[in-house]
């Protein structure tokens, strides 16, 4: 049982803040991503967490202890946490069962039971099979659920895992993403996940911390960050997005040009009147050629616009197209299903729900 | 988290020591580590800038003064530069030829030319002088003798105590310097660079003189200071070669300053200039192999073709043996035929044999003992201390375990600059003066060894720690281990093959140190190098062989050891 509280946590680097006053509490079993791009601080931050690291200021507290402060620092190994490492860091010198069984050694556990719970764990990540060979006769993948079984075989109050998947390749890390999420919800530990892939994140995790330039820019569950981004930089790091400055008007509504005005989400304008920016996602349109069923669905409330198709990509699941507007030099990115397509240079409406546009802050 | 773990938290003072290990137990040791290092590299550097600027009078610019107005001390300066530089040359042609050869051609017995390479490297330089006496004196040398049977005639074909016999004979151990830098660079040079040539359409020849030479070009300017420099440090082949023909260095010049009436004055005020372009130097070669042109050859290197020779392949190969017998071949069987037979410049006939030279060497003549005694207690003894040092002061700056512990590996590897001979005359005045007297005893070829040997100890175990990933020992604390433990079950083990590489090249090195240890020894602490040098003036040269032998055997057996626990290719690894 732990929760974990970052209560103004700061550290600097040669003068530079790297981690800039990071306020979150981390609930018992919750299942956290710290994402972000490089540089924003997320590994710092994760580091701070093990103890492998000291704060410059703000205090680290778990189960209302304070473990990490200016004054204080309790040892990565006195912490009760594990740690999955970008680089695996499985010992070459040790057999897949020595990795797993060193970390029980601390435990002052009898030697059957040591064992017991190695071949458990090495079951559940099924590599029972293998548990005598080095960690060099193993594939990128195998190593991987090395680590997993080591850091798991403790029994960790709170798990780490620093950008565990990166080393992987396409395939490998998509099926190592549900690995992830089934071990988190078989065993339950209080789980930090560091990544700078946002699907990542996104699959694995209870919530989103987004980060840049080591501060928080927002947290919540993957579908608020994702529908309802905050910031353009959140909207732009998390998947594919249109961005659109235009100027706030009465009503939700914005205008980006003299002649086209849109209205937006509710829930996602913070004042009454100034520039702001609309984050649209391509696969949120909906694309038609013919006018009339354009009228139609514009008398129902969506946002129309009309222009012409100046690229067209085909990426089998789907299309992806750039459409010019009437008003240049404004130009929008629409994904659409492959089941209808147009043509480059093709006239075409693109109509999107006002609940799909999102007004996001200039940061 | 159990209430019993916060329990033991520690209270941190100052900021500027804010970093996790300040409640390691350990840290006295690496302090102590710090300052012991800082000590042993500035102390005697310090005592020969203040034994040439000061005296009992005061201070004095005299005797920077006279240094370069003696018409001597000139002499040898020039003499040192003529020498140094044409062996330099000569070390660019044959050590980038071989390396060439080696490694971007189908020459055949690749592996056995390596090795010679290598052996050409671990003969100390003074015992191939020693053995090239024998085979080029003007009168007795055994080729001279050969060449007088052959054609009758009554002069030598020639004489190696000269300007160009001492040249050449210091070019056949300074080469492997060149070979081994120019032979990593080759390696890297991929082969996809010289295909872009060829199919512009160059021919290999043009190829390899526009891409793969211009490539090669900082190792080889590179190899030539490294060459360079390597001659301008050396004593025993000028002494052995050079002082007979009258011919003097500044290495032999300062070790004539040490004899009777010693004036270490002089000696240290003619020090500074050879430490003043040893480093200067240094510092032209780091520029030259840190310039872009050259890092662009780094990386993986990918695919290689090998350049045929085809039928050209037998001259070639003859060749390369040819240059590889002059500084192995005869000169080790010269040694061999001289520990073996009565009268070492007549055929070795059963008459002639003789095992009496092992026997006086070993069991019957008290000097020869106690310096082969020492030799080894003070090989042995320095690669393990400084290999542990090494090890040491390599994890401070490799983890960085305070702060400005980068700066650290600046004084780990200051004696790269110090000749050995420079470093000798600072650490003679340095301790035999209180508060530490160390002359005298064996202790101050000990600090000498470990000073000079720290280079390419801790270069060795930097570049082990460089290659065991942080992670692994991260993966090890967060789990459970402290620090010492990590260091214990997971950094050791991996570390083990670099460090057992560090000891050997320590070892290589002490045994066959004379540079240093021809100012220092005292008659209770003489050591086998100096016992040759010192044989040589009673011409027992049959004594000589047998302790020549002995050293060389010694390094190929510590090579050969290294290469079987710790599989490592000797020359490949060497930087």
């Amino acid at each position: 049982m732990a929760n974990v509280f970052l209560d103004g946590l700061t550290k600097k680097f040669t003068g530079m803040a790297a981690v800039d006053d990071l306020r979150l509490e981390i609930k018992d079993g919750e299942f956290v991503s710290l994402l972000g791009p490089s540089g924003c601080g997320k590994t710092t931050t994760l580091r701070l967490v093990a103890g492998f690291l000291q704060p410059d200021a703000g205090e680290i507290r778990v189960n209302d202890k304070v473990i990490s402060s200016a004054s204080i620092l309790i040892p990565p190994e006195r912490r009760n946490m594990s740690m999955i490492f970008q680089s695996y860091a499985i010992w070459p010198h040790m057999t897949v069962f020595q990795n797993v069984a060193y970390g029980l050694k601390f435990k002052k556990l009898a030697s059957r039971e040591v064992d017991e719970k190695t071949e458990r764990l090495l079951r559940v990540v099924h590599l029972d099979a293998l548990k005598a060979r080095y960690p060099a006769e193993l594939s990128g993948g195998q190593q991987q659920r090395v680590a997993l079984a080591r850091a798991l075989v403790v029994e960790p109050q709170i798990l780490l895992l620093d950008e565990p998947l990166s080393n992987l390749d396409a395939n490998l890390r998509e099926e190592m993403r549900f690995e992830i999420r089934r071990l988190h919800e078989e065993f339950g530990i209080t789980t930090i996940y560091v990544t700078h892939d946002q699907a990542e994140a996104m699959v694995t995790s209870d919530r989103i911390v987004v980060l840049n330039k080591g501060r928080m820019v927002q947290v919540g569950t993957p579908s608020e960050i994702f529908d309802q981004p905050r910031t353009r930089f959140v909207a732009e790091f998390i998947g594919k997005t249109n961005i659109l400055s235009g100027r706030l008007q009465d009503g939700n509504a914005v205008s980006l040009a003299p002649d086209l005005q849109i209205r937006v989400s509710e829930g996602s304008r913070s004042s009454t009147s100034g520039d702001a920016f609309v984050c649209i996602r391509p696969h949120n349109f909906l694309l038609t050629a013919e006018e009339s069923e354009a009228r139609k669905l514009a008398s129902q409330g969506f946002n129309l616009f009309s222009g012409v198709l100046e690229r067209r990509i085909y990426f089998g699941d789907a299309v992806d197209y750039m459409m010019g507007l009437s008003v240049p030099p404004l130009s929008l990115r629409i994904v659409a299903p492959p089941s209808r397509q147009f043509d480059k240079g093709q006239r075409v409406f693109a109509l999107v729900h006002p609940q799909q546009c999102v007004i996001v802050g200039d940061d | 988290m159990p209430a019993s773990q916060t329990e033991t938290i520690g209270k941190i003072g100052t900021r500027s020591w804010s970093t996790p290990w300040l409640k390691d137990p350990t840290l006295p040791v690496w302090i102590g580590v710090t300052v012991f290092l800082v000590f042993l590299m500035l102390f005697p550097l310090g005592s020969i800038f203040h034994a040439s600027l000061w005296d009992e009078t005061g201070f004095s610019l005299g005797r920077y003064l006279e240094v370069f107005t003696n018409a001597a001390f000139l002499k040898a300066i020039w003499n040192t530069v003529v020498i140094s530089f044409w062996v330099g040359v000569i070390s660019v042609v044959i050590g980038a030829l071989l390396a060439w050869l080696v490694t971007r051609t189908d020459l055949p017995w690749k592996k056995p030319i390596r090795a010679l390479v290598m052996a050409s490297f671990v003969t100390p330089p003074f015992l191939g002088a020693f053995a090239w006496t024998l085979l080029a004196g003007p009168n007795a040398g055994t080729l001279n003798k050969l060449y007088r049977s052959i054609t009758g005639s009554e002069d030598a074909l020639f004489n190696v105590f000269t300007m160009p016999g001492l040249i050449f004979v210091m070019a056949l151990y300074s080469f492997p310097y060149v070979f081994s830098m120019v032979a990593n660079v080759c390696e890297l040079i991929s082969s996809d660079l010289e295909d872009a040539a060829e199919i512009l359409g160059a021919n290999k020849w043009q190829t390899a003189w526009t891409v793969t030479m211009p490539l090669a070009l900082p190792a080889l300017i590179g190899g030539f200071i490294l060459a360079f420099l390597h001659s301008l440090s050396l004593f025993g082949a000028p002494a052995i070669l050079g002082l007979p023909a009258g011919i003097h260095t500044v290495t032999t010049q300062i070790w004539a300053l040490f004899q009777y009436p010693p004036r270490l004055d002089m000696a240290a005020a003619f020090s500074v200039p050879l430490l003043l372009a040893t480093m200067v130097l240094i510092a032209v070669q780091k520029k030259i192999l840190g310039r872009r042109g050259f890092s662009t050859v780094g990386g993986k290197g990918g695919q290689k073709r090998l350049i045929r020779f085809g039928w050209g392949r037998v001259p070639v190969l003859l060749l390369v043996l040819g240059v590889l017998s002059l500084s192995v071949f005869l000169p080790y069987w010269i040694l061999l035929k001289a520990a073996l037979s009565t009268a070492w410049a007549m055929p070795l006939t059963w008459d002639n044999f003789t095992l009496k030279n092992f026997s006086f060497a070993f069991f019957e003549y008290g000097d020869t003992q106690r310096a082969i005694f020492n030799t080894f207690k003070l090989g042995i003894l320095t690669a393990t201390i400084g290999t542990l040092l090494a090890t040491l002061i390599a994890y401070i700056t490799n983890r960085n375990l305070f702060r400005g512990a980068r700066y650290l590996s600046f004084f780990a590897l200051a004696p790269l600059v110090i000749p050995g001979i420079v470093l000798a005359v600072g650490l003679f005045i340095a301790y035999t003066r209180p508060p530490l007297v160390l002359y005298g005893t064996i202790w101050i070829l000990f600090v000498a060894y470990l000073t000079k040997e720290m280079p390419i100890g801790f270069s060795q175990a930097e570049s082990t720690f460089k290659s065991i990933h942080p992670e692994l020992e991260d993966a090890s604390r967060i789990i459970g281990a402290n620090r010492l433990i990590s260091l214990k079950d997971v950094t050791a083990p991996l570390a083990r093959s670099g460090l057992i590489a560090a000891w050997s090249f320590i070892f290589i090195g002490v045994i066959r140190e004379l540079s240093a240890s021809i100012l220092l020894f005292a008659p209770a602490s003489k050591v086998v190098s100096v016992v040759i040098f010192d044989l040589k003036e009673e011409g027992q040269v049959g004594v000589i062989s047998v302790l020549g032998i002995l050293l060389l055997v010694a390094s190929f057996a510590v090579i050969l050891a290294m290469q079987w626990f710790a599989g490592r290719d000797v020359v490949a690894t060497r930087e």
